[in-house]
Formats: C-alpha cells, structure tokens, sequence
C-alpha cells in the first residue's frame, strides 16, 4: 500500500501555486513552528529520527546538531541536483509541490537559525528551477520570505541557483564549491560543512525530500510520524522505480516495504514473459541484488545494509532476464568515468580504467584475467578518495563482478552477450 | 605538544600538527606527492595512507591531525598494498617516457616506483593521451601527459605568488593544467613551480635537455640576486653552473626564490668571464696574468699617492662583496688614505620590496659593505666623485659580479673615463670597458660560487657563501687582490691549485663522474 504523506496532493494541479498550497493546508505548519523555540523543532527532528533522503541516510537533526554556536552567519543549502542515476522524486516534488519545499526549507532553516538559503537545481532541470523560482516568488510576496516573516521576527532570504548538471555537484562539498563559483569539486574533509562550508560559514545540506519532510513531522508529531517505517528507519520514502517494470514512477511508501510488493504490486510488475534477474535497489551506486535477494528484501537503510547494498536515494532500478550484466556495467562505468571530477588519483584513474576494461571486454577482446583485475582495482578505489564516488563506482562494479560472474567469463570467452537478444542499456 | 607512536616509535609534535609531519620529524619515509610543507593540503594523491590503531579505514597523513597517544604505522602489508596501488593509479596514463624526460632522474614517480613498485604493468587499455610541449610561458613548457594532477603548481600560483595563472581544466581523466585563455604563466616567481612539480610535468625552458641531474653534483650557498640572501642549490659539474634551487631557509625565503636568482650562472659562467687580466688600449692590449697585474697596480698606487698625493686617486666600491672582501679592500684604501665612494646602481629602487622576496636593491651586501664603510672609516659622497674625476690620475673600482644588475654601467664607465686611468676589478668582461677612452686595467675577479665568506642581507642577517667550483683559475677575490695590491704575497695562488682538485667532486670515483 502506498503511504501518501509528501505525495499527498501531487495530483492536484493548483498544489503547484501559492493559493492551492495553502488551500491544503500549506505555511500552516511554518506559522506553528514560529510559535516554537528553534531548538525544539530541531529535538522533533531527531525525536522522529528522521534520516536525509539523499543518498547517505545520515540523522537530519544530528547533523544539525553539528552546528557550532559561535555566532557566524549560516547557511541552508537544498540539494536538488539529483545526479544519482535513476532518481527522479526531487524534480517531480519541485515540479508539483515546490511550496512543500520552500516551507520546509523556511522551517528548517528557522531551526538553524539561518537567514539565507539556497536551492542547488541541476542545470536540466528546466521546469524545476521555473515551478521553485515561481514559488519562491510568490513566497515572497505573501510575506512568507524575506524581513520579519509572519510577523515573527525572524529574516530570511531564498534563491535558486543553477547547476550545469554535473554528478559530482550533488555531492554536498562539490555543490558548495559550485556554489562559491568555483570548480564544481568535493573539499577535503574535515573541515566539514556543518563547521566550515559555504564560503566558510557554517552549512547545512539537505536533500529536497528530507527538507519537506520536516513539515509533517511538525504536523503529525513523533508519534504519528513513527507510525510509518522501521525503528531505525522512520517514516515514508518517495521511490523512484525505473527499469522493467509495466507501470514505473514514483511511489511514496513507508520504509520497511517490501521490495517484491513495490514491483509487482505497485508498479504492476514485469512485462510478460520476462523473469527478474536482479534488483539495483537505491540508485546506479548501490550494489546489485540479485531476484532471490530481492524478492526478501524490505525497504530500508537496515535490511539493505545486511543484504549488502544500501537504500541510498531511493531509485529502485528492475532489470528482468533480458538484459545482459556485462553491458549494464559497462553504461553505468561510462557514467561515473565521465563524471568524476578527478582531483583524486584512484578515482581518476580508476574510473577511467574499469570503464575501458568493461568496454575492452564488450568488444571482444576480454581477457579471462580482466575479471579479477575490475575487481583488485574497484577494491583499491573503495574508502580512499576524498568523496563517495570513487566507492559509488567501485561498488556495482564488485558486486556485479560477484553475483554475475557467469555472465562476464562468458563474454570473454565467446566474444558476445550470453543473453540473447539481449537490450542495450541506457543511462 | 603531542606524544604519538609512529612505526612503533615515540615522537612528540606540537598540537595542530598532521601525521606526515610527525613522519617528517621522525625522519621516516612516507610517500606522498601532493602535500608540500609550503602549501596548503590538497589530500588528492592518496599515497600518504597510514593505519591509525583503532580505526579501521585507512586515513591520509597529510589531513589528519596527529591526537595525543595515536599509534600511527604506514609499514603493515595493508599500506604497502595501498600505496603500490597507489602509485600504480598514477602511472597507468603515464606516458613513461623517461629517456626523453627532463625529471629523469630526480622524478617522484621513478623514486616511488623503485621503492614500492617494481611489478610488470597491468593496463593493457589505451591511454589518454594529452597536450604535450605546451608553451606556458617564456620559462616554463608543460607536458601534460606526465602531470599527476597533483596541484601543487596551483596552489603554488593561488597561494604564494597570488598569481592565479593555472587551473586544471576538465574532468576525470581528461584534467589538465592550463591558463584561462592560454595567458601565459609569467610571474617573478615561476620557475618555482618547475622546482615542485613532482615529475617532469613542468620543466624550465633554460634547463630542459641541457643536463642529465645525475651527473650534476650540487651545494648549498646564498643567492646573490638582490639584499634578501634567499638559500640556494647550486647545480654544476665541471663545465659550469646549470642551474640554481631555492634551499629551505624559514628565516630567509621559505621553500622558494625568484626567478631571476636563477639566472646567477649567465653571469658566473665562463663564456661571460673575463679570463685574464688586460692592461692596454685597443692595439696596445695584452692579457696579463691577474696576480701580478694586481701587484703592479698596487705598487703604480703607491707611486702616485707618494709623488702626486693621495687625492689623486679614488676607490670605489660596490655591495657585490663579501664582507671579508671589503675589509680588505677598504684597509688599503685607509692605508693609502684615499677617498672611498660607494657606486649605488639604482639609488631611487633600493628600499623596493615585493611583498615576498624579491628587493629593489640588487646587491647581496650594501648592509655589510656599508658597515665595513662605517668601521673602517671611510666614505665620500657620490657628487665628490662626480665633480672631482677630471683631477684623479686613478679610479680603482670594485666591479659588479652581476652586471645585469647594473644598467648604469655604461655611464659609470664614462665618468670613470674623465680620470687618467680607471683599474676595475671585475668578474664579466664586458665591451665598454675595453672600449672606454682612458687607459683601461681590468683584473678578473671570482664570483660568489668561487669563495668563502659572508654576505649580510637587508636586516644584517650574517650568511655564509661558499666555493663551489673554480670556473676561472687565476681570478682573484678581492681580498687576494687586495693583499697583492699591498705587497703581500699570497698563500695559496690564485691558480687552479691542489685546494681545489681536493674539493673537486669530479676526481673522486662516485657514480656520476663523467
Ligand atoms: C557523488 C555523489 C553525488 C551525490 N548526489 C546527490 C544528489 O544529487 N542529491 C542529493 O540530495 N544528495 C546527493 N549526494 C549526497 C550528498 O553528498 C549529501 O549527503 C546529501 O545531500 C545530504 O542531504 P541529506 O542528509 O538530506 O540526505 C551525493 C553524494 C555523492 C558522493
Ligand atoms: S572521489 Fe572522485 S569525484 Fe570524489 S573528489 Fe575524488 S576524484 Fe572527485
Ligand atoms: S615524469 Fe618521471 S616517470 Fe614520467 S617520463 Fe618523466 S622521469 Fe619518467
Ligand atoms: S604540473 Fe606538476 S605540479 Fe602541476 S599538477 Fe601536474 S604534476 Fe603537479
Ligand atoms: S600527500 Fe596526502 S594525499 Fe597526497
């Protein structure tokens, strides 16, 4: 069953404007917060344990609780680039909701205590950065940005900034140099964001779902909130299903679903005739499940850890027997070589290296050895750069390697797919 | 401080300070290519990997700062293992092309390969291939296959000479070093660059293909560029200087030194020297051995003073000597009770200063010269000189070493002409000297590399230079000059002598000679 709560008035076309918003209940929940003290709303927050939706699954209110308390200006900063391949509940919230953002984002950053903020929207996304300028717009001239907002005081300024639509900008210090206008490339940390981020200041970052999120845990309580999920992973998640399934899109579930219900009751299933090979459950960077893996796995940060993969930002991607793993591999290899930013050696020259060997062996010229050479390099590019997507590269590429290996010693040993008629992926 | 336990062991650093620093002051090796003690940290070549007890990812030294009781090793199977991984990330799109390459020889990649790799290549893909011979400026070509993409160059143009000139360009594998605009890297403070780039990326224009760095031997000693005494390497072999380095020097100049102190060897070398002594107009010349030169100025000196008196001659010095050298040559004016001027080249740019290192007056020592000046106690003003030379049967000048230093030298060299003879005591030879229309001695003099002694720089700080190499046998301190000028006879000559051959690297059987 699916659980609307952030998708709840996504079907209703007048959601998007400030009047319809507010026709459903919209700002009531930033009129609440301003009668509450910042610190309270940021004990809800982790009361409710709420997790960021971006990929890490890292506690929202403890990383918020990282702010230092020494007086500088700070930052809130909404991550919508949504790089990570498969994902596609950021635009569509922006694109129907962007109020439920911006009044999550002003709630937010009243917690933080922050008087300016910035949406980070990739570059492509055309209707996302218009629907959130017009919001944005229209917030202002109700009074709901801006000096002294609802009479309460508190200041608080909002921008869109565009991205040119590179991956790496999604990683949160990537996006901060982005923004600062410079090469769109991931900072050393420590220092980290919460401390010394945006043009030094202290920072927060947070995805577009997390940052909505926070209304309805205002509005329903911990209770309520916790009502839905698992104990380590509360709430409902938007899922971005792709792949082969009859009916893909967004579904918005509670955490601790079952991955076999969301694909073959919710999204209708495979196409007749077809037979699920394996399951890439939160986006291209997590491992691969395979269809027995995936017919027992739940939906959260938990049951996906022990499974060896991770929920990452919910794109749930469903391959069924007629596509060949060693060309799923090779696109998804293509992708991160052309999008790292390549300040750090072992992703560099990594990514570059398994990509060419995949495509080495796709070509016919595989060696039996190319099998454990991806292998001995994604492990050498795992947990040594300075962010996640030398591993993000590295860990499909493991997994992959392990659970289909059939398929890769066939490749290279007959020079051509072992399935037949096999269709080419793209990403 | 700190107490930490590195490879089992114990050293103690001051707070703040990271792992590769507390490795540097145990002396141990660890491998790393980005972090450089002068720059900020980058963190991007991941080959400073050590293992701290209690944490199972391995961390990089260079951003980690070291806590009181971390027990840090970088021997364990496990960082071997990284860090040859390490290395063999960095050279999979390494063009190798080591016999053609500048570096060889002092290249990171080739000294970290010996020591953590060894093994036969595993890439059998294509490699990117990149821009190579890329004109970055007049002093600096790039190769940017054999970049690392370690950005220190970078960081060298951002934060030490606030230049901003590079940037690496593109992404992934396809990054290069470049300039906005291909503008070329021109700056003071460039070749800098060429010193820090790991591998042979960034090679000087003077230096490429001149020398293999092996068969060059080097020392330590002080530039004599400008007042700031930056430290310096001196690389040579027996036909020459080739070429200098800034040498670490925190109270001085840092990790680095200006380009133009690089260019110490177009003036030291032989082919601008003056080779012998040369008494004589135009047909009348003949070269003339410097040490008995100097005796029979020194006696003609004392003719003069003795029959026409001592304001018939002058001397004048300049802050090109050490401050031996000047105590010497200032006695004996003393002793003859002759005037003494100081020959300032550019009176109006002396009290310049960059912001970094480089100043305006472009002697290593008027500090010590003005001091010796002041003890010994002599020194005229300049218009004196000026209004008086038509009277003078003598001037006896101490001559610049480095002459590009010296624009003025052609009108000194004019008003030096109103006096009867003019005696400079001079390492270059130069045309207009020769050419002037009195009569003319000119006596070689040794440069900074060919004595010992002293500079002090523009705050008195006292440092020592050294011989490095005899380039003219025969030329003389001014000290020795000096001494023959009074008569006394020098203990060891001014040939090329048994003193030398003893310090001369090139007899000896070490690898290297050629
Ligand atoms: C290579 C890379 C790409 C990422 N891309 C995104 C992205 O597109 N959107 C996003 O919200 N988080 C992305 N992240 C995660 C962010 O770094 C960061 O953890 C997140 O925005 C924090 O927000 P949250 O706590 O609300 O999840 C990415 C991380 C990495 C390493
Ligand atoms: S891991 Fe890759 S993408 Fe991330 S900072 Fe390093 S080189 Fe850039
Ligand atoms: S940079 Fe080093 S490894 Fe590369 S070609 Fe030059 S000497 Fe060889
Ligand atoms: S040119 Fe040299 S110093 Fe600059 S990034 Fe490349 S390897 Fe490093
Ligand atoms: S020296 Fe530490 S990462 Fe390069």
């Amino acid at each position: 069953m699916e659980v609307k709560i952030l998708s709840e008035h996504y079907h209703k076309d007048d959601f998007q404007g400030l009047t319809g918003y507010k026709a459903n209940g919209g700002y009531e929940m930033l009129k609440k917060a301003f009668t509450m003290k910042p610190q309270e709303i940021i004990d809800l927050v982790k009361a409710a344990g709420l997790r960021g939706r971006g990929g890490a699954g890292f506690p929202t209110g403890v990383k918020w609780g990282f702010l230092p308390d020494n007086g500088e200006p700070r930052y809130l900063l909404c991550n919508a680039d949504e790089g990570e391949p498969g994902t596609f509940k950021d635009r569509e919230m922006m694109e129907r909701a962007p109020h439920q953002l911006v009044e999550g984002m002003i709630i937010s950053a009243f917690a933080i205590g922050s008087k300016k903020s910035y949406i980070y929207i990739r570059g492509e996304y055309d209707d996302s950065i218009n629907s959130c300028r017009q919001a944005i717009k229209e917030a202002y001239d109700a009074g709901l940005l801006g000096k002294n907002i609802m009479g309460s005081g508190f200041d608080h300024d909002m921008d869109v900034y565009c991205g040119a639509g590179a991956y790496i900008c999604g990683e949160e210090t990537g996006m901060i140099s982005s923004l600062e206008g410079k090469k769109g490339q991931p900072k050393l940390k420590p220092p980290f964001p919460a401390v010394q981020g945006y043009l030094g200041k202290p920072t927060i970052v947070n995805n577009v779902e997390t940052l909505a999120s926070v209304i309805y845990i205002l509005r329903d309580g911990v209770d309520a909130y916790r009502k839905y999920g698992t104990e380590k992973s509360p709430g409902t998640k938007l899922f971005s299903v792709s792949g082969n399934v009859v009916k893909p899109g967004n579904y918005e579930v509670p955490l601790g679903y079952p991955l076999k219900d969301l694909i073959f009751d919710l999204c209708g299933g495979l196409k007749p005739g077809r037979k699920l090979k394996a399951v890439i459950p939160g986006g291209s960077s997590a491992p691969i499940l395979t269809a027995e893996e995936a017919m027992v796995a739940t939906l959260d940060y938990e049951n996906l850890a022990q499974h060896g993969s991770m929920l990452g930002s919910g794109a749930v991607m469903v391959i069924d027997d007629s596509n060949c793993m060693v060309d799923l591999l090779g696109v998804t290899l293509h992708f991160y070589h052309h999008e790292s930013c390549g300040q750090c050696t072992p992703c560099r020259e990594g990514t570059g290296w398994l990509d060419k060997i995949v495509h080495s062996i796709l070509d016919g010229k595989g060696r039996l050895q190319d099998i454990d050479l991806m292998d001995e390099v994604a492990g050498h590019m795992m947990g040594r750069t300075i962010c996640a997507l030398s591993d993000a590269a590295a860990m499909p590429t493991l997994s992959f390697l392990k659970k289909f290996r059939d398929e890769f010693e066939f490749y290279v040993r007959e020079g051509r797919s072992k399935v037949k008629g096999q269709a080419h992926a793209q990403m | 401080m700190l107490k930490c336990k590195i490879n089992g062991q114990d050293v103690e650093v001051a707070e703040g300070s990271s792992i590769i620093e507390a490795f540097k002051a145990t002396g141990q090796d660890i491998a790393h290519y980005c972090w450089h003690p002068g720059l900020s940290v980058a963190g991007v070549c991941r080959l400073c990997m050590v293992e701290i007890e209690g944490n199972p990812r391995l961390q990089i030294a260079c951003n980690t700062q070291v806590q009181e009781g971390m027990v840090i090793n970088n021997n364990s199977d496990k960082i071997k293992d990284a860090v040859k991984w390490g290395l063999d990330f960095h050279l999979i799109n390494h063009p190798l092309d080591c016999p053609i390459c500048a570096q060889a020889g002092e290249c990171q990649l080739q000294i970290q390969y010996m020591k953590f790799g060894q093994y036969d290549p595993e890439m059998a893909e294509r490699k990117v291939k990149k821009r190579k011979v890329v004109d970055l400026g007049p002093k600096i070509v790039l190769d940017t296959e054999r970049c690392i993409l370690c950005s220190r160059c970078v960081r060298f143009t951002d934060e030490v000479s606030k230049t901003n000139e590079l940037g690496i360009f593109n992404r992934g594998d396809h990054s290069e070093i470049g300039t906005v605009d291909d503008r070329p890297l021109d700056n003071p403070y460039s070749v800098n660059t060429v010193d820090i780039c790991p591998v042979g990326a960034l090679t000087s224009r003077e230096f490429r293909f001149q020398q293999r760095v092996w068969y060059l031997k080097n020392e330590t000693t002080v530039c004599n560029g400008c007042s700031t005494g930056c430290s310096t390497k001196v690389y040579f072999n027996e036909e020459g200087m080739w070429r200098v380095k800034p040498d670490h020097n925190d109270d001085v100049n840092g990790y680095w030194m200006c380009d133009e102190g690089r260019g110490t060897p177009r003036f030291v070398n032989k082919d601008s020297r003056l080779l012998s002594a040369w008494n004589g107009q135009k047909d009348e010349g003949q070269d003339l051995e410097a040490g008995a030169a100097a005796k029979a100025v020194g006696q003609t000196l004392k003719k003069v003073v003795a029959e026409q008196g001592s304001d018939k001659v002058a001397f004048v010095v300049t802050g090109q000597y050490t401050d031996q050298e000047n105590r010497a040559f200032l006695s004996l004016a003393k002793d003859l009770g002759v005037k003494v001027y100081h020959w300032v080249n550019n009176p109006e740019k002396m009290d310049e200063f960059d912001g970094l290192l480089i100043r305006g007056d472009k002697n290593p020592n008027t500090y010590g010269l003005k001091e010796a000046m002041k003890e010994v106690g002599v020194g005229s003003p300049w218009s004196e000189l000026e209004s008086s030379v038509s009277d003078l049967e003598y001037v006896v000048v101490a001559g610049p070493e480095n002459h590009f230093a010296y624009s003025d030298l052609t009108d000194k060299v004019d008003l030096f002409s109103k006096a009867n003879h003019q005696v400079w005591f001079v390492a270059g030879d130069h045309d207009v000297l020769r050419a002037a229309s009195n009569k003319v001695s000119l006596i070689p003099t040794k440069t900074y590399v060919e004595k010992d002694g002293t500079y002090k720089n523009f705050e008195g700080r006292e440092q020592r230079i050294r011989r490095v190499m005899t380039l003219v046998p025969g030329a003389l301190s001014l000290t020795e000059a000096s001494k023959l000028m009074s008569g006394q006879e020098l203990l060891v000559d001014g040939n090329v002598s048994e003193s030398y051959r003893k310090t001369n690297f090139f007899s000896s059987n070490e690898r290297g000679y050629l």
